[in-house]
């Protein structure tokens, strides 16, 4: 059963921390009402607060934010009409929008029957492969035995290497490695099943042509029921760390004839897979200009935010309206990218012990501010950073007229913050931000691995935050132990 | 004021004002005030509150570093001696800054590789325009690297008698060393008499410079002495008015009992004799005073647990340096009352060692010999050091000998192998020159300690003191620059109050404020929240 576009005054936000602050703002300048979910492990999160309306899904951690069926509950009892998804969590379980529409909820997001066909690598693969999508190089879903592995080195004589195994079922940079011989990939072909039926619950795989050094790009689409599909630009999202991305880029900064192909061929890809409301289609770029499809994200992404910033639309805004049956509130050709956006996710993690997680109690928190620079976070001073969930602490995002301005607008923006009691990933981005080659724009998907050199840094701490360590020491010894 | 010397002037310009001048120059020694008076605690920020006025008077220089001050600065007070100096420079910027070197021990108390003394000299030398070096058994070869790097350098080169008194110490054996030393250095030097204890009349003083500038007539001269015995102004009186150019001196508000005495009462006197400071502005001299007095309170607690002069010095001859913290190691050790049998065995001991100059490091063996000798018997308990000095690794004795017990005593202490002293003596004796040290081995070493860069800087203060640098390197990078605290809270006692408000200022000016919100404990650990600028901030600190 499909949920069908209708008015709604109050949604549910089915997410937490910066994302589900992030749909309130949006869902309030309309005049929504919104509730919040949470676990009672994460009751001082800030988005209940931001709320109008909260509700405790259990005592967590993280299950009952997937508990759908405890969701929808949540929902009836609130009177919320509607359920936004946010990313992550549930945001690309078909399964969800399908009980929201047994519950006579409005899912803010595509159909469950596009989220199953687009989720899948596979299906999406065959998809874009039957519009005509320029797609890399692939198996389909290799058996789990001796003929799999035949299918497998077939495959790497007729391509050659090095090869890439994927989780069909995988996302978010979870479940791909990368191989370089036979040995590596007959190794690889077991592993990888291991790690997708531990991650994944599906341990089906397939393997694919490496396309080396590309940039990862991506394409914004918005679709609504009037059939009306537009994209909203590309987003360079080549910086990432294991297949995770770091900091984003809009526009993606291509040739305008390679630029145009790309998007189109996003939009073309929509219409066919019939796509409703916010998704990103995601490509490689190699060095020539040539692209290859790669996948389909049917959720809000984390970096929708560059795009935002660049075309100065509200992404939210449309995709609440677009659920309630309304058009885009404009035309394809009334999109205008105008300088650039970066987004970086300042983490409360150690980038110098492998980007491990740093929980612990935020001290102090001063933020950053000034032209062109826009913050989506959910943190604050005396905030406790949980093992349990996410470590993004804020996203930045700097908008320039120019690169060069941009660079240096976030270089500013990265000074600005004031953040003690967690490590953070800011002194890594100032080190990009510093970095020649991400000065010139001359970076893809290898640029972490290549770059070891942003790791050789040192924290700085603010002087008198040393001196007040003293004090406190004075304080609790009676006398300086030191003198 | 047209004949106040200042640091843009060069050594030679600097040693023509000297000659051509009618009256005399003053030289304001902080850091021996600071050493003999108040354990060497004075902080860089009561520099900085009198630097106004100090550079308004127009003394010939400040003595800032040097001595123990580099030691304790790491140590106590967790002041980068460089700091020190970039403040003191900063602070007052005309104004020659001066230091005191022990020669081939540096700031340090034994002889350092050649390698080092000479890396250490380049590396002070960028903030130091004066440099008062001494040798404690005035073996002028000990000098020699100083000398030369100081003068490479292009700064002005203080090459010091040590004086002291006795039948050996007489006129001829001074001149005798004044001119070693100017056969070394040549005629583009200060020279300075070391009379470290504040020994001998006003009358010895003034035969003393009468023969040194007999025998050398364009020699400069400079005098420093403490105030011990409470008669420095009349040997420097004395000293002045037969020829003494440069006298060093104390504020009247600080300090003045071991260490140096006081200027304006110096000024007084030899006005009577129609003798001028030169370009002394007597206002700020006064100033001085008046802001060091409200100082004091920090520093009470570091006076000698003895107050007042002690003219008995001219027995024991201790220097004035080493006087309060020999009562407070006295005081800590629990044998405070015993100070007057050590003060009487120091003087014994001083003759029997050879009647040299107890100034360190002799002065630390002359006291640990005489507290041993006390507490233990006579020589029963010899320290490393005066063994290593019987065995003549400072250089020869100057007089004579140890008595033959004195060196069976103290060279067959603890020897396993059954040799005798005088075999010893024959096999071991000698000054060895300590091998070059591999600087960039320690460069390394350091660097992996502390996982950072390493300025030379940073590789000098390791090369002099390893283990007290490396705990000051830790300590700032946990706790930073504590000197910018000011340094009645630096010393504090008793903990602070809540809603107390600490103010101070960055290196850059800035302002900041901590504020005592509150403190509570629990168990061992012992939380206080401040307000740290804008934010709260809670520290537990487990006591």
């Amino acid at each position: 059963m499909v949920s069908s576009p209708q008015k709604f005054n109050k949604i549910l936000v089915a997410n937490r921390g910066e994302i589900a602050v992030r749909i309130m703002r949006s869902a309030q300048e309309l005049g929504l009402k919104v509730v919040s979910v949470y676990e009672e492990t994460d009751k001082d999160a800030y988005h209940i607060m931001r709320a109008d309306e909260a509700v405790c899904l259990g005592p967590g951690p993280c299950r009952d934010y997937l508990n759908i069926a405890r969701i929808i509950e949540a929902a009836q009892e609130t009177g919320a009409q509607a359920i936004h998804p946010g990313y992550g969590f549930l945001s690309e379980n078909p399964d969800f929008p399908e009980a929201c529409a047994n519950a006579g909820l409005v899912f803010i997001g595509p159909p469950p029957e596009v989220i199953r066909n687009l989720g899948s690598k596979v299906v999406a693969r065959q998809m874009a492969l039957e519009t005509g999508l320029p797609v890399i190089p692939a198996t389909p879903r290799l058996p789990a035995d001796m003929e799999g592995e035949q299918q497998a080195l077939s495959f790497a004589a007729r391509y050659g290497y090095p090869l890439m195994i994927k989780a069909v079922s995988g996302g978010g940079g979870r479940g791909i490695r990368q191989v370089f011989d036979e040995k590596g990939l007959l190794a690889g072909l077991k592993q990888s099943r291991a790690e997708a039926m531990l991650s994944f619950g599906n341990d089906e795989i397939y393997l694919e042509k490496c396309i080396s050094c590309p940039r990862h790009v991506e394409v914004q689409i918005l679709a609504d029921t009037h059939g009306n599909v537009v994209h909203l630009g590309t987003r360079n999202c080549s910086i990432q760390r294991r297949h995770q991305k770091l900091l984003e880029i809009a526009p993606a900064g291509l040739e305008p004839e390679v630029n145009s192909a790309i998007c189109q061929t996003a939009v073309r890809l929509a219409r066919e897979a019939g796509y409703l409301n916010a998704g990103t289609v995601e490509f490689l770029v190699g060095p020539e200009g040539e692209f290859y499809f790669l996948e389909v994200n049917t959720r809000i992404q984390v970096e929708h935010t560059v795009t935002e910033v660049v075309t100065g639309l509200d992404l939210v805004r449309e995709q609440l309206c677009i659920a309630q049956g309304k058009p885009i509130s404009f035309s394809q050709n009334q999109v205008v990218e105008r300088g650039y956006a970066i987004q970086v996710r300042i983490n409360a993690e150690d980038p110098k012990n492998n980007f491990l997680g740093s929980p612990g109690v935020v001290q102090v928190y001063r933020s950053s501010g000034g032209p062109g620079v826009r913050l989506d976070g959910a943190i604050y001073q005396g905030y406790e950073v949980s093992r349990h969930y996410d470590s993004l602490l804020v996203k930045l995002t700097v908008y320039g007229f120019t690169w060069e301005e941009t660079v240096q607008r976030l270089g500013r923006a990265l000074k600005g913050f004031l953040i003690i009691g967690v490590k953070t990933t800011i002194p890594y981005f100032q080190q990009i931000v510093n970095d020649p080659d991400f000065k010139q724009m001359n970076f893809d998907t290898s640029y972490i691995d290549t770059h070891p050199q942003l790791l050789d840094y040192r924290e700085e701490e603010r002087e008198v935050d040393k001196i007040a360590r003293l004090i406190a020491e004075i304080n609790a010894h009676g006398r300086n132990p030191y003198a | 004021m047209t004949e106040r010397i200042t640091r843009d002037m060069t050594p030679s310009e600097i040693l023509a004002k000297l000659r051509e001048a009618s009256g005399y120059y003053l030289c304001n020694n902080e850091r021996d005030v600071s050493q003999s008076d108040f354990k060497s605690r004075l902080m860089p920020l009561t520099t900085v509150r009198v630097a106004p006025y100090r550079e308004a008077v127009g003394f010939f220089s400040v003595e800032v570093s040097g001595g123990a001050t580099v030691h304790v600065d790491l140590l106590r007070k967790q002041v980068n001696p460089f700091d020190r100096l970039r403040i003191a420079r900063k602070a007052m910027p005309k104004t020659l800054l001066q230091t005191v070197c022990r020669g081939a021990s540096l700031f340090g108390y034994r002889h350092y590789p050649e390698n080092v003394i000479r890396l250490t000299v380049r590396q002070f030398a960028k903030y130091v325009d004066v440099w008062r070096v001494y040798d404690f058994l005035n073996h002028i070869p000990n000098m020699i690297p100083v000398f030369e790097e100081v003068q490479k350098a292009g700064k002005l080169l203080m090459p010091s008698i040590c004086f002291a008194t006795g039948e050996e110490h007489t006129d001829a054996y001074y001149v005798r060393k004044v001119k070693e030393i100017l056969a070394v250095t040549g005629p583009e030097v200060i020279i300075s008499i070391k009379n470290y204890a504040g020994l001998g009349t006003p009358k010895r003083l003034s035969r003393l410079v009468k023969a040194i500038r007999s025998a050398c007539p364009d020699v400069i001269l400079h005098y420093h002495g403490c105030n011990t015995d409470g008669n420095d102004i009349g040997r420097m009186t004395a000293a002045v008015l037969t020829g003494v150019k440069i006298c060093d001196v104390a504020d009247h508000g600080y300090g003045a009992v071991y260490g140096q005495a006081p200027a304006l009462t110096l000024i007084q006197t030899l006005e009577d004799y129609g003798r001028q400071a030169v370009g002394l502005d007597m206002d700020a001299l006064i100033q001085s005073s008046n802001l060091l007095r409200q100082e004091l309170k920090i520093y009470e607690p570091f006076e000698s647990p003895f107050r007042g002069h002690d003219p008995t010095v001219a027995q024991y001859k201790l220097t004035g340096g080493a006087v309060g913290s020999a009562f407070e190691q006295a005081d800590q050790g629990g044998f405070l009352e015993r100070m007057p049998e050590i003060l009487q065995e120091m003087a014994k001991v001083l003759v029997e060692l050879g009647n040299w100059w107890s100034v360190t490091p002799g002065s630390q063996i002359i006291w640990t010999t005489a507290v041993n000798n006390i507490l233990y018997g006579r020589y029963e308990r010899p320290s490393l050091d005066l063994k290593n000095l019987l065995l003549g690794r400072y250089g020869p004795l100057p007089f004579y000998e140890p008595e033959n017990w004195i060196f069976e005593k103290v060279l067959e202490y603890q020897r396993t192998d059954g040799k005798k002293w005088h075999r010893i003596l024959y096999d071991e004796g000698g000054l060895i020159k300590p091998a070059d040290a591999h600087l960039n081995q320690e460069r390394q070493r350091l660097q992996a300690q502390l996982d950072r860069p390493i300025s030379d800087e940073d590789l000098v203060l390791y090369l002099l003191f390893p283990f007290d640098a490396l705990a000051f390197f830790k300590f700032v990078a946990r706790y930073g620059k504590t000197w910018l605290l000011p340094p009645e809270i630096w010393f504090r006692r008793g903990g602070f109050k809540t809603g107390e408000r600490l103010s101070f200022a960055d290196e850059r000016g800035v302002p900041h404020s901590i504020e005592i919100i509150s403190t509570r404990r629990e168990g061992a650990s012992h939380l206080t929240t401040l307000l740290v600028d804008q934010y709260y901030q809670t520290i537990n600190v487990k006591v």
